[in-house]
């Protein structure tokens, strides 16, 4: 049976391992050139911070990944550095860039996309000047380099990648001279019952607030970035408190990301459902609790399905695998998919609560001012978005070119639905959403 | 006031309730399924182009070329219109005698639009082409314009001069009364007109089967595809003579190639996806051409569904077998450039039962007597 697994995170390393111990070998297309995923970046070869000061008090969890990657490489096909650019689910195929710039057919009985998430951006003016990036993306330069972004750095963002983030730069000598969190205390408090589904998760995210408020490193809660100040670099951040008040702050680095987004775009061209996700505010691909889809062979795990972070994918790779085994016709033991069920229900029932309590900052993002730069790749405004008449994003698209650059939407795409329906005066699932083409990202021509 | 009902949103559709509207007496009702554009309309490659047309529409589209220079005028916004030239390569020797040929041919009707040039002249307008071109056939005042916002402008047009326009309502069939009104069966009940205009792209061959007449054509679907931005180095939109190509440059720097390499339809999904090999082979075809594009990447592809009639030019005229009803459609990939004229003979043809523009060779009735020959 061609098995072919898309993406080498932790819901892939576990799909991987569990389809190896069945006597599959699969395909193992990783986009990276090596495996752990974003949440456990690999630092490049050379670099030898270790894994305690890199992933904190997952260092175990990831070390772990690493050393499955590194195990299963020589057992199954593997592929890094490897993009897959389209799914055809008719023929079975999908189409692949290796790191030479080679493409190839890669041929499927049944794949299992394990495509991950990424920042979800929240436009404001001048968030495309040099100095401003995501916030997972400025975690991923600590991880993977050891870099700050600056030297006076702002984090703008919710939940528990923002104080994360904020806790690593401190431990790692660069502590963030201001860190805006959107949802207010309120928000959080209502959600507290929620979040003691996961105690642990819980606590870790109070022993962080506690460490921070240590070290002298304050977190504005219900405050919002408003403007990025500076002639050709990150200057100064404009924001907003709870109160209402709007402050100064001198910065030389901005990091934005109000939680992640999963990379669907795979999912998308095979053609699976998609339903409007009101906790999440997104639209994800539809998928039964052992990752099954609607389209025949294509199954889903991880981030790259719904967000529910690295131990939700780990179990939701393994059940994947689970899946794909057992339509294969072979045994599964009924009380380890009973296991994963009962931990996968658990873990929702927290994740569920962190949405509450940390939720996308719609309004913000609706009323973003028309001078907004919405569409980097294509420099459309949110004025301009809003000066259309467009019913829903699709035409939005046709009419002014927003989601049709570099990016395909996927950066723009969230916030742009959300400005387009509060100027249509439609919720923001009454927009739509954006109709997928291949390539899901840029490809060489020739 | 006559009633007409125009079935389909799309740019001939448009175009045909403008033109009907201007002429005053008729209430002019635009019947779309989806909404206007969604089809090879909104999304094909805008090439406004006389060069190379089919001797039996080059009349109508020299018509065409002039509606586009004064297209402001006509329905307030030139449509992204860049009148920078339309070119057809010669690659081999072999290649440039048929090019000679051909625009000969051209003026010998009295049309002289197209002008055979050299090797130099084309390096000249084509700085970055391969050295390997031997001249070219070029119509200097062709190019190109953007689709959607031609179909908004046409919208926005027909919509003042009272031309209303239902979205989301689908045609079920065609019937005629004894009293010669027509019926048009939709999902939300019948509408009744004295004209009716078949401009279904795609779909409207098999309305013409549901009223028995005749009319074939197959689904199309061109696959075009876009680079990321390149620093400008092509104004006009380029050909090649012997192998399928459509290549221009965007206002913003993005290169759109096409040509007419087909994918995959599906009419009753009203789908159409990508076909690689196809895919491959027209960007292949551009890289061997503009060198300057081979490490290019590709950052979209899309395809447009339309009809295809077995001679490759478009039906126009009236039905044979239901008096009252137009056909406006199988326009086979080059309708885009004929809109705003054949709008204009349609609607002639719709009010007044004749027109003078030159779509007579384009009539149903060839498929009439192909049938009784077969």
């Amino acid at each position: 049976m061609s098995v072919v697994v898309v993406g080498a995170g932790p819901a892939g390393v576990r799909a991987v391992e569990r389809l190896v111990e069945a006597g599959i070998r699969p395909v193992w297309i990783e986009e990276s050139p090596d495996g752990g995923g974003r949440v456990f970046q690999k630092p490049p070869p050379g670099f030898s911070r270790d894994a305690k000061a890199l992933y904190g008090a997952d260092a175990a969890r990831a070390q772990a990944i690493h050393d499955t990657v590194a195990r299963l490489r020589a057992q199954v096909d593997w592929r890094p550095g490897t993009l897959v650019w389209n799914l055809r689910p008719g023929p079975r195929l999908l189409n692949t860039q290796g790191p030479d710039g080679t493409t190839q057919e890669v041929p499927y009985e049944r794949v299992i996309l394990c495509t991950g998430a990424m920042d979800r951006a929240l436009p404001i003016p001048g968030w495309t000047k040099p100095g401003v990036t995501g916030l997972g993306a400025a975690q991923i330069a600590l991880k993977a380099q050891g870099l700050a972004i600056g030297r006076r750095v702002a984090l703008c963002g919710t939940g528990p990648l923002l104080l994360l983030l904020a806790w690593q730069l401190t431990k790692a000598g660069a502590p963030p001279a201001l860190v805006l969190e959107s949802a207010g205390w309120g928000q959080t408090l209502r959600a507290a019952p929620g979040l003691a589904w996961n105690p642990v998760g819980a606590l870790r995210g109070l022993a962080w607030r506690a460490a921070l408020r240590r070290k002298g490193v304050r977190i504005h809660a219900g405050a919002l970035p408003l403007r990025v100040e500076g002639a050709d670099s990150a200057q100064a951040l404009l924001w907003r408190d709870a109160k209402g008040a709007e402050h100064r702050t001198e910065v030389d680095g901005v990091a934005i990301g109000y939680g992640l987004k999963p990379e669907t775009q795979l999912a998308d061209l095979a053609g699976v459902p998609f339903a409007f996700d009101t906790l999440q505010r997104l639209w994800l691909p539809e998928r039964d609790r052992a990752g099954r889809t609607a389209v025949p062979g294509v199954y889903l795990a991880g981030d790259g399905a719904s967000i529910g972070g690295s131990v939700v994918a780990e179990l939701a790779g393994t059940r994947a695998a689970l899946a794909v085994i057992e339509d294969a016709g072979q045994p599964v033991d009924p009380l380890e998919t009973d296991m994963i069920h009962r931990r996968l229900w658990l873990e929702a029932r927290f994740r569920a609560a962190l949405e509450r309590a940390f939720p996308y900052p719609a309004a913000h993002a609706a009323a973003m001012p028309d001078e907004t730069l919405l569409c980097r790749c294509e420099a459309i405004t949110a004025g301009d978005l809003r000066a259309t008449d467009a019913p829903e994003v699709n035409r939005g698209k046709a009419f002014t070119r927003i989601g049709m650059g570099r990016c395909q939407g996927r950066v723009c795409g969230p916030a742009g639905a959300e400005v387009l329906a509060a100027a249509r005066g439609c919720a923001v699932q009454d927009v739509g959403r954006l109709r997928g083409q291949m390539p899901v990202k840029p490809v060489v021509m020739a | 006031m006559n009633r007409a009902l125009i079935i389909g949103g799309g740019l001939h559709g448009l175009s045909t309730a403008l033109h009907l509207a201007r002429m005053g007496g008729w209430r002019v009702t635009v019947l779309e399924r989806r909404h206007v554009g969604r089809h090879s309309s909104g999304v094909n490659a805008g090439g406004v182009r006389r060069l190379g047309r089919d001797m039996r529409e080059v009349g109508l589209s020299v018509i065409a070329a002039e509606m586009w220079a004064n297209l402001p005028k006509i329905v307030g916004d030139d449509g992204g219109f860049r009148p920078f030239g339309q070119i057809k390569l010669a690659e081999s020797d072999a290649d440039l005698p048929k090019l000679e040929a051909r625009a000969a041919a051209t003026r010998l009707r009295g049309w002289t639009h197209e002008e055979i040039i050299g090797r130099d002249e084309v390096l000249r307008l084509l700085p970055a082409v391969s050295p390997h071109v031997r001249g070219a056939m070029i119509v200097r005042d062709d190019g190109s314009a953007n689709p959607m916002r031609t179909v908004m402008a046409f919208r926005r047009a027909a919509m003042e001069a009272g031309v209303e326009i239902i979205e989301g309502i689908a045609v079920r069939g065609l019937a005629r009364r004894p009293s010669g009104t027509l019926v048009v069966e939709t999902d939300r009940g019948p509408m009744e007109a004295e004209r009716v205009a078949n401009c279904a792209g795609a779909w409207a061959s098999g309305l013409a089967a549901g009223i028995g007449e005749y009319l074939p054509t197959t689904p199309k679907a061109s696959m075009m595809i876009v680079t990321e931005r390149l620093p400008f180095f092509c104004l006009p939109t380029v050909g090649s003579a012997a192998r399928a190509l459509s290549f221009k440059q965007s206002e913003v720097g993005t290169v759109v190639i096409g040509g007419g390499h087909q994918g995959a339809n599906d009419l009753v999904a009203e789908t159409s996806s990508q076909n690689l090999m196809n895919l491959a082979k027209a960007a292949r075809i551009a890289a061997e051409i503009f060198p300057i594009v081979a490490k290019a990447r590709i950052i979209r592809s899309w395809t447009g569904i339309e009809a295809r009639t077995p001679d490759e030019v478009p039906v126009i005229g009236e039905s044979l077998v239901m008096p009252g009803l137009f056909h406006s459609f199988g326009y086979s990939g080059h309708g885009f450039q004929l809109c705003p004229a054949a709008g204009a003979a349609v609607a002639e043809l719709m009010a007044r039962g004749s027109t003078n523009m030159p779509v007579a060779e384009l009539s149903p009735a060839r498929f009439q007597q192909q049938k009784a020959a077969a």
